[in-house]
């Protein structure tokens, strides 16, 4: 296969990736409201969203959720992988096959089950709720990605560092962590991810006091995305981006000294 | 890179944290007292309306919203009644909520606008006496066409929807008593039967009419119908002024064998914990000066007599915001099914698995 | 001096570590996937959403026509979607994978980055593209190739570009993971030996990463057979799919008993399928015994490679104590 052939293949798929994103960032500056036509150029869906604080409120909520829920997942993914990892204890196996499960099964029975256990505890629904839902979410997916890096890594590395003195924490922190960071970062990204995305874990999870966005637009859907939601997700989108291009040129600059 | 990739993701959260702890939560309030919870549709009181009454009584109002009634009422029986103070479900879910002593008798003396109201919009079979609930917004489920294909004035009857020309050009609504309410009307029975052998053959005109439908409605049944995709389906009447103004081939029937009415109403749930608050707001939202915006914003038919009668001549004199005698001429509106509900939602599972 | 230290940290990491991940599954997977299985076998209230008779009704109206057209029409668009997603997925990773290694995780990055953005927004842009006013059809119409705009919404086309889009990169991501580890020396080899590409690829790189694939598909496929909004909005929500049946129940017919048995089956479905990823992951690692892999993603016992010196940290904690 020629590299131009292969490159182009990339480039497809990329564009595949990219293509909705470019169509919300423009349709975000038509003017026509419901339709896909295109009527002239308008910022008037970024005034609307402005003024729109409840859309803005919810997305801050979302955020929240997800910084806390994809921190906490983070945490207690690494810690469960490498209890996997290092220890031999009972119900080992089968709380694996439990975390595996748990990346894969639907969200709506997740959010469901949760909804059931909430009730009959009379935990009222809201920030605590969604956020102890989500970072059930999150976890398993951090817990595998730990685990898949952790697989490659040689225990006699570990077991050095013991014989040299080090203490189990010290070994962990020493050893097993900076091994593992990649993946554990990668862990926290995807749990990011999925938190800011999901809306029926969310739908079941939170109360009336703590509205998130996925929820939010999942009932404007029902009566028409209006664009100040495009306008939304295009500064999201923007916003993002120039986060992730600002940590690297920052990493990058770090390296250099 | 490896490091790298972790800094980053540090740096990341650390920002978005900082964002989150630092921006003002929502506006601030003068006057502190209280606040109201209200649940709602979607896109249905407009965020200015909101803002004015926070204004003018201080009181701060969180805005929470909802796809479906079902969706709803799961939600209102989930919390038993609490959490919300001002609901507004559709008919008949009024009296779902009532039987499964989910709502709060009101008090009418403590709504000074309620004379505001239409007469023939009150005392509905699913509230009788409004003893629970109050209308906020009215609305006809008629259908809509284009005129780039369909001749105009050439659609007067729901059974025309099943004219073989259709055949994968219709949009039918998703909600199952849409559906069902306009296949019973059309067999010239009532929308809320509970005869067996009427709720079969309304199901087997739904069947007759299934390879006509390309798309079953849950988003915007304006979208598809003002981007062309389809070329007729049962829509709301406020729903086709505001696609008309985006696409203006189509056209609105209210068909001859009867609408399927609907309306939405402010109930007070029965946990709710600002009662007093609750009130203010339901109040407020039948003032004409406030009502009017409404109907502007969304182009609803609103039962607000007096808000009516502040609305714009064009808007006044169309008939169809503000359809007549002449144009709900056997319409019908939606009330309880009680246990009858089960059989209709076997059918409709049916009808979604044939082919 | 330091080892009697060592060893109670040690043991005091160790209970914490473990004893969090068993509160944390308990309390947030486990009871609440019991309480499931328990409303599963509950009767429906009138007014209740459950009601405490037991009963196997709601299983037995599982067997019933409905929810088997349900099902079997489920699972066979979540199979082909996932299929597209491997086709399209497979060349992506491994390109990707191949990549010189600084621009890796920058390409990885730019999976990521669109799922940042809402997905039902994302859905929803797909409309605007595929729609019957939408970009490719204006573009086909612009360019004469077409006359009247193709209905591509409402179509198991759009439903099938709609799953393949969101669920690509859990179909990307395990894939490139396995591809990474591979050996690239081993592909040289085989040609060494005379194998041509095809089966070089064939008989060494699809079988090594083959745990890969069978992790992708069942992230693609299991949460195809949840998601309901991508039929919804794309397909037009014409055939009733398994997501839909279940979230109809708990939000619609208010049947919970049904619906949480419904969420069983798709349960056991998920089941079935560790199983045969469990089967698969056994055989490859049987191979990395043999020192063709480095390590594959499944039992705990098989990532942990049965080689090793120490059953576990706590022997070597004491071995450890010993020797010093």
């Amino acid at each position: 296969m020629a590299l131009w052939l292969k490159r182009s293949y990339l480039a497809l798929v990329y564009a595949f990736f990219y293509l909705p994103l470019f169509v919300v960032f423009v349709y975000s500056f038509n003017s026509n409201k419901y339709t896909t036509n295109w009527a002239e150029f308008s910022l008037k869906w970024y005034q609307s969203l402005l003024s729109n604080s409840a859309l803005l409120d919810a997305a801050l909520n979302s955020l929240l959720v997800a910084v806390c829920a994809a921190s906490l997942a983070t945490f207690l993914g690494t810690i469960s992988a490498l209890a996997f990892k290092r220890y031999r204890f009972f119900g080992r196996k089968a709380l694996y096959i439990a975390i595996f499960m748990l990346t894969v099964s639907p969200d709506i029975v997740m959010g469901i089950s949760l909804l059931i256990m909430f009730i009959a505890l009379k935990i009222e629904l809201g920030f605590f709720t969604i956020l102890v839902a989500h970072t059930t979410l999150c976890a398993p997916f951090v817990a595998v990605t730990v685990l898949a890096r952790l697989a490659a890594f040689d225990e006699q590395l570990i077991e050095a560092a013991r014989d040299l003195g080090a203490s189990e924490p010290e070994a962990f922190r020493h050893v097993l962590l900076p091994l593992t960071a990649p993946a554990i970062a990668a862990g926290w990204l995807l749990s990011f991810t999925l938190s800011m995305d999901d809306v029926l874990i969310s739908t079941f999870t939170t109360g009336p006091s703590f509205e998130v966005l996925p929820v939010k637009i999942y009932s404007m859907v029902k009566l028409g995305v209006k664009p100040d939601v495009n306008a939304l997700c295009a500064v999201m989108f923007v916003l993002t981006l120039v986060l992730v291009l600002l940590a690297q040129t920052i990493s990058q600059s770090r390296r250099n000294q | 890179m490896k490091k790298t990739l972790c800094l980053r993701a540090a740096f990341v959260s650390a920002v978005f944290a900082a964002l989150v702890l630092f921006l003002p939560q929502g506006p601030a309030h003068a006057a502190d007292k209280g606040q109201v919870v209200v649940y709602n549709w979607s896109e249905y009181i407009p965020q200015s309306v909101l803002d004015d009454f926070t204004r003018e009584t201080g009181i701060k109002v969180v805005y929470s919203t909802f796809e479906s009634n079902e969706a709803m009422y799961a939600k209102v029986k989930l919390l038993r009644g609490k959490s919300y103070d001002v609901v507004v479900p559709s008919g008949y879910f009024v009296d779902l909520l009532r039987r499964d002593n989910l709502l709060r008798e009101l008090d009418h003396g403590r709504l000074s606008n309620l004379g505001n109201l239409d007469p023939k919009m009150l005392d509905q079979e699913y509230d009788p006496g409004n003893k629970y609930s109050i209308p906020y917004m009215w609305g006809a489920l008629g259908f809509a066409y284009n005129s780039k294909f369909v001749p105009d004035g050439s659609l007067t009857r729901w059974d025309q929807m099943l004219d073989p020309r259709f055949k994968g050009k219709i949009i039918l609504t998703d909600d199952l008593r849409d559906a069902f309410g306009l296949a019973l009307r059309s067999l010239g029975h009532s929308v809320n039967s509970k005869a067996p052998e009427e709720i079969k053959a309304a199901f087997e005109f739904l069947v007759k009419l299934k390879p006509s439908v390309r798309v079953f409605d849950v988003t915007a049944i304006k979208q598809a119908l003002i981007s062309e995709e389809v070329w007729m389906g049962p829509i709301w009447n406020g729903d086709y002024l505001v696609a008309l103004e985006e696409n203006d081939r189509l056209r609105f029937v209210f068909p001859e064998e009867g609408a399927v009415l609907w309306a939405d109403s402010f109930v007070i749930p029965i946990g709710a914990e600002n009662v007093d608050n609750a009130y203010i707001f339901i109040d407020y939202m039948l003032r004409p000066e406030v009502a009017v915006r409404c109907i502007e914003e969304y182009k609803y038919s609103s039962p607000n007599l007096k808000a009516v009668a502040l609305l714009p001549d064009e808007l006044k004199n169309n008939s169809i915001l503000v359809p007549g005698d002449k144009e709900l001429k056997n319409a019908e509106f939606t009330t309880g099914l009680g246990e009858t509900l089960g059989e209709y939602e076997k059918y409709w599972e049916q009808l979604k698995a044939t082919q | 001096m330091r080892p009697p230290v060592a060893g109670k940290g040690g043991s005091l990491f160790r209970g914490t570590s473990i004893g969090t991940t068993w509160f944390w599954l308990g309390a947030f997977a486990l009871l609440p996937g019991l309480a499931l299985l328990l409303v599963s076998v509950l009767d429906k209230g009138e007014i209740d959403f459950f009601i405490p008779v037991l009963t196997l009704r709601n299983y037995e109206e599982l067997l019933g026509p409905v929810f088997l057209t349900v099902l079997w029409d489920s699972v066979r668009l979540a199979a082909l979607s996932t299929l597209v997603c491997l086709l399209l997925g497979y060349p992506f990773a491994y390109r990707v994978a191949r990549a010189r290694p600084k621009w890796r995780p920058w390409l990885l990055l730019l999976v990521i980055i669109p799922f940042w953005t809402n997905s039902l927004i994302r859905t929803y842009a797909l409309i605007l593209i595929i729609g019957a006013q939408g970009m490719v059809n204006k573009v086909l119409l612009g360019l004469g190739i077409i006359h009247e705009p193709l209905a591509m919404m409402y179509t198991d086309f759009a439903v099938f570009v709609g799953l393949t889009y969101t669920l690509l990169p859990f179909m990307v991501l395990p894939l490139y993971a396995s591809i990474e580890k591979l050996d690239p020396t081993l592909g040289d080899a085989a040609k060494d030996l005379g194998a041509g590409s095809l089966r070089t690829f064939w008989h060494i790189t699809l079988p090594l990463t083959l745990p890969g694939i069978v992790a992708g598909s069942m992230l693609v496929f299991l949460p195809s057979l949840g998601m309901f909004y991508v039929p919804e909005i794309l397909g037009g929500a014409k055939n009733l799919l398994l997501g839909t049946f279940i979230k109809n129940q708990f939000l619609q017919a208010n049947n919970w008993p049904l619906g949480a048995a419904a969420s069983t089956v798709l349960t056991i479905l998920l089941v079935l399928m560790a199983g045969l990823y469990r089967f698969v992951s056994l055989r490859v690692s049987g191979r990395e015994r043999k020192g063709l892999l480095p390590g594959a993603l499944g039992d705990p016992d098989v990532m942990n490679g049965k080689k090793r010196r120490a059953r576990d940290g706590e022997t070597a904690g004491a071995k450890n104590a010993g020797g010093a």
